[in-house]
């Protein structure tokens, strides 16, 4: 309390000495009195302002989600996602000590649109305990999805201005614990949305120099059908939607065939999946006379590790992007 | 449709690798497992893929840790190796080590290895890297990801199993008929056995990419069972089982390329299980289909001699014309019973009936066919009477006549004794009447 | 001193903590048929079994014609009880008797027709000539005794120990088994077997050995079968009735007229 009373000293003019409350007993007395409210009144205040909330515990399932919720939520959240880079979302089957995280979470985010398929119980366990579960692809206008049959296509992120839309649910709920930073979120998801916009103009440029018979990507599963939307590629996968279902023969040979008749070039593989099914698609081409290279791995269900440029959305993207447009002659930005 | 043709006609590279190396798979899992039913093991076969999870989890996380590619089939066939040996070593300790049984070990060890592998196998999950990619499918099988240097290691395995299958059928026929013999003879009983369990390891290997950890023991066990009802002779089943195992899996592969939406190991298991059902039902040794006839086919033929019998004996004591009530008196028959049969041997041209259906009558061929039947049969009786001892395991319910049983003097013998009878106007058919 | 074709002395045969057989000792002459005889559980199979190095003995010594069975394997001929195999197995009668034959084949080698030749031959002298190519679930009890003794005949061994070869089988088979005996006897060759009938003992062997868990007796069966041995064999178990038809089957008892 009294180093706080020294500034108040020369605010007051008082020279240093003056406090010798035995000789002006009353004057001293109220003096002090009035030094103590008014650094009570300055500590109070302080505070209150100072201290912040605690960072909000919010805790995701892939790195996508978490990287989206921190570009949104900053420093009022600590972020911790379940799925580390290069695991499978499609298969993944919580452990106890995910269940463990989520118990302690504050809020719950996941991807949604049955990206992670195994995990649907857990999430409707968590909303039994009171616990705010959200997808974060709530907020896309359902016109703007993807469907294949009967089910919507999840990889969503692919699509930096599909990506953009999720961070409206994102902001919203964070709001609803956190209404104070609501102004916070609102400009970060704001600026979010214009570097997204950004990197999906740049893109649309980078794949639009790819010569026109090359606009084909073939990978492990059906997960760029929204970045061939967005870019004008056409887009192929082995395996379907989602990994559960395995590749058969038909479907080897009818990528083989596609390879074959329009002389692609590169097939590409994928970090959360196994290179065995591209390894046959390329044996395959290989025994009818077209050389297929790999044209190198891509990130499709998951960033990159962390510390690695790749490890946000955005890296990504470039990365998938430099590597396709390298591997099919296109200007490699 | 087309993408079904094009399978089934071979026209890709990808096929035929596939189909090749599957069907090599099925026809080797079918040979090693002939031996493996034969020597009652089958659960070890179905203990020993639970086994090789932990095994193929830890060279998994070895590799990893050590910084090469783990994701080297040869390496994880090493790991899977190693471990399934341990189990069916654990198993046999068991057994000998404390008063459980069989059945108690087999669980124990196939339980406790396997969520070994499942807990390994989370942790797995969790590293990062996507290393993890793949792993998954070794317990369920993809073999529609092989590539030819897989299909050369299936081919190896396959042949290296049939050659020794080949070379040693006498030996492992004599372990898996009677072990204690063969010890006493001079046989190597352990080492063989080691060896035959080790084929069954090989093809356990080879079968984790085909139909994955959990379905191998299908592929060795239901097609040796299936070849069973074909044959009574070992060469022949092992032979047919290595077949119906090549099959099974063909028609998996083809079939999996008609539904896309279905994994391709359990159309294979599935196809072997329709093929145990068709061997079961129709299998010419032992299918129920089959014994049916065969039961059916005696039964009538005995109903039909019965008839002829006691229309002759009926003839013989009284009159030719031979009421169809006499007849009924003779044996307790139901009346439609004996109608039915006296109408197909009418058709068969044996005899006559009158218009009113109640009197039969043979005619020529009839009555010496009818001569044929009860001369051997009362020979039979004799037989029976005169050689008590011995008689019972000779008599054939299938043989014809008794000459083609038993040796022609001892048939001369008989007849001489019937004959005499017949002279001294005895009636044969009260036996107790004969001298022995 | 020309060696006899078994000699057991001092042999313990334990089952976990349980003694099967006690300190056995006995001898087996050449060219004579010998019988075990004893109660049940007495350790009779156990003692061919031990002998045979078929179950593990906690301690004695065993000689095949003064080796250990290892150096004179060829010259033994073991036929196991029926129940011991699966009769439901994919094989022929003739393919059970060339087992016979295997070790003479040798490794790898197939089976060719002369060894079955050689199998028919077997199955003849024990009167199954004709079952040859049966399925062997398809034949009798003592049908499938006789295989098993047809497939101890193609070994062409000089020894023969069988287990319980007369246990229920029929007329027929006895009538053979005990031609047989006497075929091998005359060729100079030696049988044990492990017997469960008191009644025909005497009658069907030269020498009985009488087991409970120990040797109580052995020798001629006309030495061997007295009541005090019997009863110190089978205690007092034995009712009346049993001694007097021991007595009667006795060869040089009183016969009814």
């Amino acid at each position: 309390m009294f180093h706080c009373a020294a500034p108040f000293y020369y605010h007051l003019g008082l020279p240093k000495q003056a406090s010798i409350p035995l000789q002006i007993p009353h004057r001293g007395l109220i003096f002090n009195a009035v030094k103590l409210f008014i650094c009570a009144l300055f500590a109070f205040f302080t505070a209150l302002v100072g201290s912040t909330h605690a960072a909000i515990e919010v805790v995701c399932t892939t790195g996508m989600v978490a990287d989206l919720l921190r570009q949104v939520g900053a420093d009022r959240i600590r972020v911790t996602a379940l799925i580390s880079d290069g695991v499978d979302p499609h298969l993944y089957k919580p452990t106890r000590d995910d269940v463990a995280k989520l118990l302690k979470a504050d809020m719950i985010f996941y991807s949604g649109l049955h990206l992670e398929g195994r995990m649907e119980a857990t999430f409707e366990k968590m909303r039994q305990q009171g616990k705010p579960v959200t997808p974060v692809t709530s907020s896309i206008p359902v016109e703007k999805l993807l469907t294949q049959g009967n089910a919507a296509d999840p990889h969503v992120w692919m699509d930096p201005l599909i990506w953009a839309e999720c961070s409206r649910s994102v902001v919203a709920t964070l709001a609803k614990a956190d209404p104070d930073a609501t102004g916070l979120f609102d400009e970060n998801a704001a600026r979010y949305r214009e570097s997204l916009a950004a990197i999906s103009d740049w893109i649309r440029h980078a794949i639009s120099t790819i010569p026109a018979e090359k606009r084909i990507l073939i990978t492990a599963h059906d997960a760029f059908q929204y970045y061939g939307r967005a870019t004008g590629l056409e887009v192929m996968g082995l395996q379907g939607l989602s990994t559960e279902s395995e590749a058969g023969v038909a479907d080897i040979n009818r990528v083989v065939d596609e390879i074959v008749k329009r002389q692609i070039p590169s097939v590409f593989f994928e970090s959360t999946l196994s290179e065995k099914n591209v390894r046959a698609v390329i044996e395959g081409a290989a025994a009818r006379g077209q050389t297929v290279k790999p044209g190198g791995m891509l990130y499709s269900d998951s960033l990159g590790s962390a510390g690695t440029p790749e490890a946000t959305c955005e890296g990504m993207l470039q990365h998938n992007t430099r590597t396709i447009t390298k591997a099919l002659s296109g200007d490699t930005p | 449709m087309e993408s079904f043709w094009r399978v089934l006609l071979l026209q890709d590279h990808n096929t035929r690798v596939v189909l090749g190396g599957a069907c090599l798979f099925g026809a080797a899992a079918g040979l090693a497992g002939t031996f493996l039913l034969l020597r009652k093991r089958s659960l070890l076969g179905d203990t020993l893929g639970h086994a090789t999870l932990p095994g193929i989890t830890f060279a998994f996380l070895m590799a990893d840790s050590f910084g090469f590619s783990p994701r080297s089939f040869l390496w994880l066939a090493l790991g899977a190796t190693i471990s399934g040996v341990t189990g069916m070593g654990a198993v046999l300790m068991i057994r000998k080590l404390s008063h459980l049984k069989d059945d108690a070990a087999l669980a124990i060890v196939l339980s406790v290895f396997f969520g070994a592998g499942i807990a390994m196998l989370s942790a797995i999950q969790q590293l990062p890297g996507g290393q993890a990619a793949g792993l998954e499918r070794l317990i369920y099988g993809n073999p529609a990801s092989m590539t030819a240097s897989d299909a050369w290691f299936v081919l190896a395995a396959s042949f290296l199993v049939a050659v020794i299958c080949g070379c040693l059928l006498k030996e492992f026929t004599l372990l898996c008929f009677d072990e204690a013999y063969a010890m006493t003879v001079g046989w190597p009983v352990r080492p063989l056995d080691a060896l035959l369990m080790g084929l069954v390891v090989l093809v356990t290997i080879v079968g984790l990419q085909t139909v994955g950890i959990l379905l191998v023991v299908a592929l060795l066990v239901i097609p040796p069972a299936a070849a069973r009802f074909w044959s009574d002779d070992l060469r022949t089943v092992t032979l047919v089982a290595s077949a119906i195992g090549g099959i099974s899996a063909v028609v998996g592969v083809i079939s999996s390329a008609l539904l896309p939406g279905l994994p391709t190991g359990a159309l294979i298991v599935l196809s072997a299980a329709l093929l145990f059902g068709i061997s079961f039902l129709l299998g010419k040794k032992r299918g129920l289909l089959m014994r049916y006839f065969v039961e059916r086919e005696a039964a009538r033929r005995l109903h039909r001699e019965h008839v002829l019998r006691a229309i002759f004996e009926c003839a013989e004591e009284s009159d030719p014309v031979v009421s169809i009530d006499a007849l009924l008196a003779k044996r307790p028959w139901k009346k439609n019973h004996l109608a039915s049969e006296v109408s197909l041997l009418a058709d068969e041209g044996l005899l006559t009936t009158d218009p009113s259906g109640s009197y039969v009558q043979l005619n020529g061929r009839g009555d010496s066919e009818a001569r044929r039947l009860v001369r051997n049969h009362r020979l039979w009786e004799i037989y029976l009477l005169t050689h008590a001892d011995v008689a019972p395991s000779r008599v054939d319910r299938d043989a014809d006549l008794i000459e083609h049983v038993l040796d022609p003097r001892l048939v001369q013998e008989l007849e001489d004794i019937l004959d005499d009878k017949a002279r001294e106007r005895l009636v044969p058919s009260n036996p107790e009447k004969l001298q022995p | 001193m020309k060696s006899l074709p078994l000699e057991i002395r001092s042999l313990n045969v334990a089952y976990h903590r349980k003694m099967v057989l006690w300190d056995a000792d006995l001898k087996i002459h050449p060219g004579r048929t010998t019988a075990i005889v004893g109660p049940n559980g007495a350790g009779k199979s156990t003692l061919l079994k031990a002998a045979l190095g078929l179950i593990p003995s906690a301690s004695g010594e065993i000689l095949f014609y003064g080796e250990p069975l290892k150096k004179v394997r060829s010259r033994v001929a073991y036929v196991p009880q029926r129940e011991s195999v699966d009769w439901d197995f994919p094989v022929s009668a003739r393919d059970v008797v060339a087992m016979g034959l295997y070790k003479k084949i040798g490794w790898c080698l197939p089976v060719r027709s002369r060894h079955r030749r050689m199998a028919d031959e077997a199955l003849a002298d024990v009167g199954l000539a004709e079952f040859a190519g049966r399925q062997i679930s398809q034949l009798s009890g003592g049908q499938q005794q006789r295989v098993f003794l047809a497939r101890a005949l193609a070994q062409k061994a000089e020894l023969h120990l069988m287990d319980e070869p007369f246990a229920s089988v029929d007329a027929a088979t006895e009538q053979a088994i005990l031609a047989l005996l006497k075929r091998l006897k005359e060729q100079g060759g030696t049988v044990v077997c492990v017997h469960h009938d008191l009644d025909t003992v005497a009658e069907y062997f030269d020498d009985v050995i009488l087991l409970n868990m120990r040797v109580v007796a052995q020798g001629p069966a006309s030495e061997v079968l007295t009541p005090e041995n019997l009863r110190k064999t089978y205690g007092a178990r034995l009712s009346l009735l049993d001694e007097a038809v021991v007595d009667l089957s006795r060869p040089g008892a009183p016969r009814e007229p």
